[in-house]
């Protein structure tokens, strides 16, 4: 399995994505050689400890025998390729490590690419030569920058390939425009994959119609629940003695749609003056965010957060009395979930993936700020509708078990050795 | 000898609009009228107009042998009168001929039974009038809406002065006996219960285009050899369904109308086959057995009980909601307040907020003009709220506020989930 990151370290869901698909598959008995680019030594040692730590799953080995032990083995690649990386983010993060005088903290060898492209294709050529020792039957890669990666693989072992899209350049501009260096590393992955997994009904249709992607290899396989801790809690008193919480919870930026929820924030409050408005992760909409709230006179029922972990994600969502997610453009979109599984009702938008498999929730359009507003509005003023929404929420979440799509996968798996690649 | 009495369900609700809590205050435009009135004028083409003319052919041509009954909301009457008269009269033609009987039930297709007999009363009593006012007839033959049923509301029905009444022939009622004879019901023992042979009715209204059926295509031929085969076994076949099966939920190009066409005549060349209306079944045959049914059973879904209505909480809450109101809205004594108040009783706005499909299948998706059941509880609580807040101004105005309510109010702004609070909050 390729991909460009496992946590405990991430910046987005796929992450979270890989370490539970890869749970589950361990589960049903597939080994998996999990490789990845690592950037900084350091921010891998907690991985290490983690893996090398937990008793069974996490088991550093060579995975050997197809189907047979239970292991996962996770290969670092020495990069600095990071999860959205744009040319620019490539760029500043290069510099950063050339300009480094603490030699020590970043190991120099080997040598980093001079640009993101050269950069993935040098992964590309180091993946092919760790994977070279070791025994497979399926190449799976995880979003764009591993996909030359995966294309070398399979030209050197004649392995079925399968990539997996969890997002496309287009969804990170909110579906109008793409780097043309990455759609076309995009496009060569897809036009080279046997299979295409996709998050989403969606995102199927994106490729197809921005990719030209041959339909009859795309596989849907919706993202599963984010495993919580149930345990943590937290009442978030001082608040609570006045307001009710609604919470936005994700990059404050234009694909999360944070303006909306801000408009119908201002609309929420002219009815129930009550309600304390959370907006709660980084970006580069967050002051912009800051200063609409002051201009619509707002401001002192906003919390802004800037970045959170996982657990004060948990907290988040346990004190939040509805959860809104007006996303512009959402492949997947896992975090209803969460929020669901820390029993918070949640209200999301029409244009995400998730939608299409979520049904004890609100679905709103994401620029309707009158719909968002009257949603919010209507689980906190009648008990019935948000006690059945938590409670029937809840169970759907714990349901939509990592089992499900690993299950699908592994169907994929054997479907593409039985034809061998091609 | 067997008797088929064909019984036909006539009824389309009046749709609430997407009514948000912005709304409430601002205006009181709670029915959809142009999705009302497209899906009248869809049905009517579709169904009403073909299948009422095909009828009454059938009915002239086998010189009055071929008997059907009908019953038809006065949701539905409403809208025929507004959208559709000419509706109206070619039922009014289907009366004339003295083989069409028309059954009694709650005017605006209410759950009135389960929640205020006083409600249900008038309910029933009004749809008397409708139907004498309209077909010059006097039903004799109740059947509840959606075919809830259950001892009590026989006992009550019985007690109104009705010879019989219709319920679904569900397995765990008859526990192996057969729905082809009238029964009585526990405390109801004058009152004459004509079961619904499901089988034979769902061949028709549910499974008659289903190409995964294993009797697809279903001809007349075999339908009525499965008909004749009851006799000895039963006296009675009750054949109940929705009337839009002929058209609209089988299509013309199902040739449903074509089974329709076909079904006397080769009926009736069985020289001990007959049809019968309700009324006419009832008088005809002894009451065999009892049956007893302590809970509502009725002919939706598999549960074939009132789940669909009020299965979950939310559904619940309406219910409660709407009805605590009735006595504030009648104290109105105003006549489009009442109407308005009853219009919301329909019991398709409970309907629409049942959460069973999504792991249970499409029929109601199939019927529901929301996106989802929640969106249906909202709108539907929003108006209620705005309802409430009208009839509490009525009262006011009237000067009966105090003594509805037992206590001064002022006119609260928040919105309620039992808006009956906001009488006394």
């Amino acid at each position: 399995m390729l991909g460009w990151e496992f946590p405990p370290f991430f910046a987005g869901g796929a992450g979270i994505v890989c370490s539970a698909l890869s749970e589950a598959l361990l589960a049903k008995g597939v080994s998996i050689t999990f490789v990845m680019p690592s950037g900084p030594e350091e921010v891998y040692d907690g991985l290490d400890k983690k893996l090398s730590t937990s008793k069974s799953k996490f088991k550093i080995l060579i995975a050997n025998n197809k189907y047979r032990n239970v292991k996962l083995t996770v290969k670092k690649i020495d990069s600095i390729l990071h999860a959205y990386a744009t040319n620019e983010s490539y760029d500043k993060a290069y510099k950063e490590v050339s300009l480094s005088s603490d030699k020590n903290k970043y190991r120099g060898t080997p040598l980093y690419g001079k640009n993101l492209k050269q950069e993935i294709y040098r992964f590309a050529e180091q993946v092919k030569l760790l994977a070279m020792e070791e025994e497979f039957d399926v190449i799976h890669a995880h979003d764009w920058v591993t996909f030359p990666a995966a294309i070398a693989l399979k030209k050197e072992t004649g392995k079925p390939m399968i990539i997996h899209v969890h997002i496309t350049e287009f969804d990170k501009s909110g579906g109008l425009h793409a780097d043309p260096e990455i759609y076309k590393v995009e496009k060569e992955g897809m036009d080279a994959a046997d299979k295409i997994i996709t998050v989403s009904n969606k995102v199927k249709d994106m490729i197809v119609d921005k990719y030209y992607a041959d339909p009859s290899k795309i596989i849907v396989v919706h993202n599963a629940a984010t495993p919580m801790n149930e345990e943590i809690e937290y009442r978030a008193e001082a608040i609570k003695t006045t307001d009710k919480i609604v919470l936005f919870a994700g990059r404050v930026t234009l694909q999360k749609g944070p303006d909306y929820y801000v408009e119908a924030a201002k609309k929420v409050l002219e009815k129930a003056p009550n309600t304390t408005f959370i907006l709660a992760g980084p970006g580069d909409m967050l002051h912009k965010m800051m200063e609409k709230t002051a201009a619509l006179g707002i401001g002192h029922k906003f919390i802004f957060t800037g970045f959170f972990n996982r657990e004060q994600a948990e907290k988040l969502f346990s004190m939040a009395d509805v959860f809104v997610m007006p996303s512009v453009s959402e492949p997947f979109g896992v975090v209803p979930y969460e929020a669901q599984i820390k029993k918070t009702p949640t209200i999301i938008s029409k244009q995400s993936g998730i939608s299409e498999v979520l049904y004890h929730t609100l679905k709103v359009d994401f620029w309707d700020v009158n719909q968002i507003a009257s949603r919010i509005l209507a689980l906190l003023s009648y008990p019935s509708l948000h006690q059945e929404l938590t409670h029937k929420g809840y169970y759907e979440a714990k349901n939509a078990t990592w089992d499900i799509p690993a299950a699908k996968c592994l169907n994929i798996y054997d479907e593409v050795v039985a034809k061998g690649g091609q | 000898m067997v008797s088929v009495c064909f019984y036909f369900h006539v009824h389309q609700p009046h749709r609430l609009g997407h009514y948000s809590i912005f709304d409430i205050g601002n205006h009181t435009d709670y029915f959809d009228e142009h999705k009302n009135r497209q899906i009248i004028d869809k049905v009517k083409e579709k169904c009403y107009l073909k299948t009422n003319n095909i009828l009454y052919r059938l009915i002239k041509q086998h010189d009055g042998k071929f008997k059907v009954s009908f019953s038809i909301t006065g949701s539905i009457i409403e809208q025929f009168e507004r959208f559709a008269p000419e509706v109206i009269d070619s039922f009014k033609r289907l009366a004339d001929t003295g083989c069409v009987e028309f059954l009694s039930e709650t005017y605006n297709h209410s759950l009135a039974f389960l929640f205020s007999k006083d409600e249900f009363k008038e309910q029933v009593l009004m749809h008397r009038r409708k139907m004498q006012e309209l077909f010059n007839q006097t039903p004799t033959v109740f059947r509840n809406t959606e075919l809830i049923f259950n001892n009590e509301l026989a006992r009550y029905i019985q007690d109104m002065g009705f010879e019989a009444i219709l319920a679904e022939g569900a397995d765990y009622i008859l526990n192996g006996r057969s729905p082809n004879h009238v029964y009585n019901a526990v405390n109801a023992e004058k009152i004459k219960v004509l079961l619904k042979n499901y089988k034979l009715s769902d061949d028709v209204a549910f499974r008659f285009s289903d190409k995964n059926w294993q009797e697809h295509p279903l001809s007349v031929e075999k339908y009525v050899q499965w008909i004749n085969q009851i006799n000895g076994g039963g006296e009675l076949v009750n054949l109940f369904m929705d009337y839009e099966t002929f058209g609209e939920h089988q299509w013309e190009d199902t040739g449903i109308f074509n089974f329709l066409e076909l079904l006397p005549g080769e009926l009736l060349k069985h020289p001990d086959n007959n049809f019968v209306t309700v009324s006419e079944a009832a008088r005809k045959y002894p009451i065999r057995d009892t049956v007893d049914m302590h809970n509502f059973v009725s002919w939706a879904d598999l549960e074939r009980d009132i789940s669909a209505w009020l299965g979950n909480p939310l559904q619940q809450a309406a219910a409660r909601a709407l009805y605590d109101m009735e006595k504030y809205v009648k104290a109105t004594n105003n006549y489009q307040l009442i109407a308005t108040w009853r219009k919301l009783t329909t019991s398709d706005h409970l309907y629409y907020m049942c959460t069973k499909w999504f792991s249970d299948g499409d029929v109601h998706k199939y019927f529901n003009p929301y996106d989802s059941p929640y969106d249906a509880y909202i709108m539907y609580m929003n108006v209620l709220n705005d309802f409430a807040r009208r009839v509490k101004a009525e009262l006011k105005e009237l000067g009966l506020l105090q003594i509805v309510s037992g206590e001064g109010a002022a006119l609260p702004e928040k919105i309620h989930e039992n808006p009956s609070l906001i009488f006394s909050g």
